[in-house]
């Protein structure tokens, strides 16, 4: 190794230092104001985008970021000074226009400065956390333009003007608002909000408070209500057209306080065309119109639906108490089925099949059809009518609807074990008297009744249809197997089984001498073939048709019931007799025997016999004629009066009693049903299970059940447990 | 109280005996003798040829006791001997009672009497009292109830001392009211607790939605009208 120095590296300062040209930030600068001032000049089309992007990007290279970015602040704040007083100057409709052009045109500036500014928006800008150039515009612009003394309060007073004017009917410049509320909304929702949609909607509810105030003294309920929906409507437009979509649901809301809900009240009773008279007029469109804006506002609906509640109860209330339709039960029942109809219609059709105004309209019939205690009787005995004659020629598709309709309304009654018992009294009748229209419609209806309450509500109905059947055949089998009976009077029986049937009290009366014995043979036919069986014969029930010759040769056929018959086949034997004579040749008893007579000698067209005196009610000392002179059109003259009739007051109480009867062994077999089960229940439960069972038939009286109770306590059916007074307890 | 013939029957009294070495029992020696002084208190007022006391010897008890033959105090007896048909008290019934009693003379059974009248306030006994003397008034085999009368009387004679205002107001509505012509045992036993539960008289705790039997759901609502 040789004798080598060591060498050390070394690095030697420049020899010249080089120097940053001090002016040189300052020069570049001045590049870039003046482009600025260029652009906001529209005069950028001379400029080059490389040359100032590379002087911006050079000033944020060099540390110059900071003198760039406040000069950026000076410069357009300054430029923008100049635009707020050239604004200021616009006259009347030019503010707008010239607010919106300077707009646009800042926009533009704004653009092509960001691009020049890229580079330090993209790295001195996050470092320092300062505003990024688009959003400083956006905010200086607000400061120095929106926010301007001179240009704020007149902004907003000239938007609102415009929507006053729209509003009052004149058209205004929708794109030219679009623009000023976009530019509002692009500013931030807080300039949005408060320079413009809080003062909106407060100025908007003052308008509608006046204008509704206005309208609700000179408009009906209907018109006011069709202004009403004009104006959301226009609102909702405008809102499309020109504001921000948030604002929808607040103007609306605005609109629907002011117009809808506080005149609401009002409205919905407003004398001579409010709800109610809309409902009784049937005034779908209007009532539509009220259903849709009284569900934009808190409890509107709920409103409306007590309104119609109450109405519906109170129309209902009289409809049932009125003394006119009481005497007619058909016209009694129709009227309740128009009702019906009527609001089926109004909820379909105005109010959109609304679930709770249905509810509403159920518990307001059952309310009130229960509130007459007759509704049951009369409404099977328009079925009654219905099926007589009423249905006649109708087709089979219309039966059903009637029917249909009419199974409606039964089902609101709650008391349809007294239905029952009325309806199979009407039954009856239509079957022996051969009366019913159509057998398909009985069925019909049979099949809806137990549909609705369950089979064994309808099996001795269903029995009753049975019997009439079987004694056909036995009728046909009587004839044939006696066929030397041929030329003598024609049987016809019906056999009953006795628990089927509505319990009669078994009156039998005198026969005439041949019927006795043809009735004699039909019973030994009969029970040679039914061993085991009674059978006794119900003359209040049949029927007869007799040939009869008058005075002057005039020949009739007359359909009478069998205590008829028997009253008339006396004078087969004797001109003249009296009623104490006839009483006793047909030993039918006292009531019967006068409203038999009367019907056939005070009866116009039906007066087959005469009386003496001519007095309307049958008196005991009254002698009895045949009628020589009776004519009458026809050859075939029903004098019979098997017709279902509304029932007496003395019948109608019997028949309430018997109901009464018959509930309580079904309470009972619900009581010890429920406690078989439970074991043990306290007295609260029990009533409640009970009433909840009996349901479907009728409305368990509480008193009644306590009083069921305390007899299956008396008879060791139940007990009382010793610590609980409350508990009841089943003893097997 | 008034003598019915009555086809019930007691249940015959429990005994035993103890044999000591001897051949003769020694508590029953003693029990014998005790037994022969309740025996001869009781032939001295029984019927001979019944071999039961019968109402007369009962009022000959009752005047030797110096009581009213109706007064409660026979009725508790009966209670105590658990006797079986009203009017009548068998041997061994009574011998049961006297026993219960520690009594087996007249005198003894004097102040018995008294404590009797204690014994049965006690609310444990209360209860089965009031039944008893429901019961004890049923003459007819299966007969369940009692008509009015009778019960207004019994009601005076068992719950009068205790609860007079109840029982005066509940009689005069039971006179008065047509809907119940006798009273089952169910009644009976609410009576007792409509006195002892329902503040008196202005029924403020009644709830008629509660259990109580219809015919005092109907006696408040009569108090009630009288009242309003």
């Amino acid at each position: 190794m040789s004798n080598q120095k060591k060498r050390i590296f070394q690095i030697e300062a420049f020899q010249n230092r080089v120097v940053v040209d001090p002016k040189y930030a300052e020069k570049t600068w001045k590049i870039l104001e003046h482009a600025i001032h260029e652009i906001y000049n529209h005069n950028a089309s001379g400029l080059s985008f490389e040359e100032l992007y590379r002087n911006a990007y050079n000033m944020v290279l060099h540390k110059f970021g900071e003198k760039l970015y406040s000069g950026l602040v000076t410069t357009m704040t300054a430029h923008l000074k100049e635009i707020s007083k050239s604004i200021e100057a616009a006259q009347g409709n030019l503010f707008l226009e010239e607010l919106n052009r300077k707009w646009n045109d800042h926009n533009k500036a704004l653009q092509m400065i960001r691009d020049i500014l890229m580079y330090m928006d993209r790295t001195y800008i996050p470092d320092t956390h300062k505003t990024p150039v688009h959003e400083l515009g956006l905010n200086l612009w607000r400061d120095n333009i929106i926010h301007s003394g001179k240009i704020q309060s007149r902004l907003l007073s000239t938007l609102l003007e415009l929507v006053h004017r729209e509003r009052t009917g004149e058209v205004i410049d929708r794109g030219l608002m679009r623009n000023i509320v976009k530019m509002l909304m692009d500013l931030g929702s807080s300039v949005y909000q408060e320079d413009f949609e809080k003062p909106f909607l407060e100025v908007s509810a003052e308008f509608y408070r006046g204008e509704s105030q206005k309208f609700i003294e000179c408009y009906d309920c209907g018109d006011y209500l069709k202004k009403a929906e004009i104006r959301l409507n226009e609102e909702i437009e405008r809102v499309t057209h020109y504001l921000d979509a948030k604002s929808e649901g607040k103007i609306t809301n605005v609109v629907e306080k002011e117009m809808i809900a506080n005149h609401m009240m009002r409205l919905v009773h407003m004398e001579n065309s409010g709800l109610v008279n809309m409902l009784l007029n049937d005034k779908h469109g209007d009532l539509g119109r009220m259903y849709n804006l009284s569900r934009r506002v808190p409890n509107g609906l709920a409103m409306i639906r007590d309104v119609m509640t109450s109405h519906l109860r109170e129309t209902g209330k009289q409809l049932v108490t009125d003394a006119e339709s009481l005497k007619d039960p058909v016209e009694y029942v129709q009227r309740l089925l128009d009702e019906k109809e009527k609001y089926d219609g109004i909820i379909s059709l105005a109010f959109s099949n609304d679930k709770t105004f249905q509810n509403a309209l159920n518990s307001s019939f059952e309310y009130f059809i229960n509130l007459n205690s007759r509704s049951p009787e009369f409404i099977s005995l328009f079925v009654d009518d219905k099926l007589r004659k009423g249905l006649k020629g109708v087709s089979e598709e219309d039966v059903e609807i009637i029917l249909d309709k009419v199974m409606m309304i039964f089902r609101y009654l709650q008391e349809k074990d007294v239905f029952e018992k009325y309806y199979k009294q009407h039954l009856a009748k239509r079957l022996l008297s051969g009366k019913t229209v159509s057998d398909d419609a009985e069925r019909s209806l049979i099949v809806n009744l137990k549909t609705a309450c369950g089979y064994q509500y309808t099996s001795k109905l269903e029995g009753m249809f049975t019997d009439m059947k079987t004694s056909q055949d036995t009728t046909q089998g009587f004839c044939s197997s006696h066929p030397e009976l041929t030329d003598g009077p024609t049987l016809v029986v019906q056999v009953l089984t006795t628990g089927s049937w509505p319990t009669q009290p078994s009156i039998t009366c005198h026969l005439p001498f041949e019927m006795s014995a043809l009735c004699e043979k039909f019973r030994s036919y009969y029970l040679g073939t039914h061993t085991g069986r009674r059978l006794s014969w119900q003359t209040n029930m049949g029927t007869a048709d007799i040939k009869a010759i008058f005075g002057k040769g005039q020949k009739h056929e007359l359909n009478v019931s069998t205590y008829q018959m028997c009253v008339l086949m006396l004078f087969n034997n004797a001109d003249r007799l009296c009623y104490k004579e006839i009483e006793q040749g047909t030993a039918i008893p006292a009531s019967h025997l006068k409203r038999c007579l009367q019907s056939m000698a005070c009866v116009k067209g039906k007066n087959v016999l005469r009386k003496e005196p001519m007095s309307k009610d049958i008196g005991e000392d009254d002698s009895f004629f045949v009628n020589e002179k009776f004519a009458s059109k026809f050859y075939k003259v029903k004098v019979g009066t098997v017709v279902a009739q509304k029932e007496s007051e003395p019948e109608k109480q019997e028949t309430r009693q018997r109901v009464e009867e018959d509930r309580k062994p079904q309470i009972e077999a619900a009581i010890v049903r429920i406690m078989k089960s439970r074991k043990v229940l306290d007295h609260n439960n029990i009533i409640a299970e009970v009433t909840k069972q009996l349901q479907s038939r009728f409305l368990a009286n509480p008193t009644e059940i306590k009083k069921r109770i305390e007899s299956l306590i008396e008879r060791e059916f139940l007990e009382r447990d010793n610590s609980d007074r409350k508990m009841y307890r089943y003893l097997a | 109280m008034p003598p019915r013939a009555s086809k019930r029957k007691s249940a015959p009294p429990n005994s035993s005996t103890v044999t000591s070495s001897d051949g003769r029992s020694v508590s029953s020696k003693a029990k014998t003798k005790g037994m022969e002084k309740i025996d001869r208190l009781f032939n001295s007022y029984a019927n001979s040829s019944l071999g039961v006391i019968d109402p007369d010897g009962i009022e000959a008890l009752c005047s030797d006791l110096g009581v009213d033959y109706t007064d409660v105090r026979i009725l508790m007896l009966a209670w105590k001997l658990k006797a079986g048909k009203q009017g009548y008290f068998t041997q061994d019934e009574w011998r049961t009672g006297m026993k219960a009693l520690g009594v087996d003379s007249l005198s003894k059974l004097k102040k018995a009497l008294c404590e009797l009248e204690i014994e049965v306030g006690k609310p444990t006994n209360y209860e089965d009292f009031y039944t008893y003397a429901f019961r004890y008034c049923l003459t007819e085999e299966k007969q369940k109830s009692l008509d009015i009368d009778s019960i207004c009387e019994l009601l005076n004679l068992v719950l009068g001392a205790q609860f007079r205002p109840q029982v005066d107001v509940l009689v005069e509505y039971l006179k008065v009211q047509s809907d119940y012509k006798v009273i089952n045992l169910d009644q009976w036993i609410n009576f007792l607790r409509f006195c002892q539960e329902i503040s008196f008289p202005d029924l403020g705790n009644y709830d008629s939605a509660l259990a109580w039997p219809l015919i005092l759901d109907n006696f408040v609502e009569w108090m009630r009208q009288k009242h309003s």
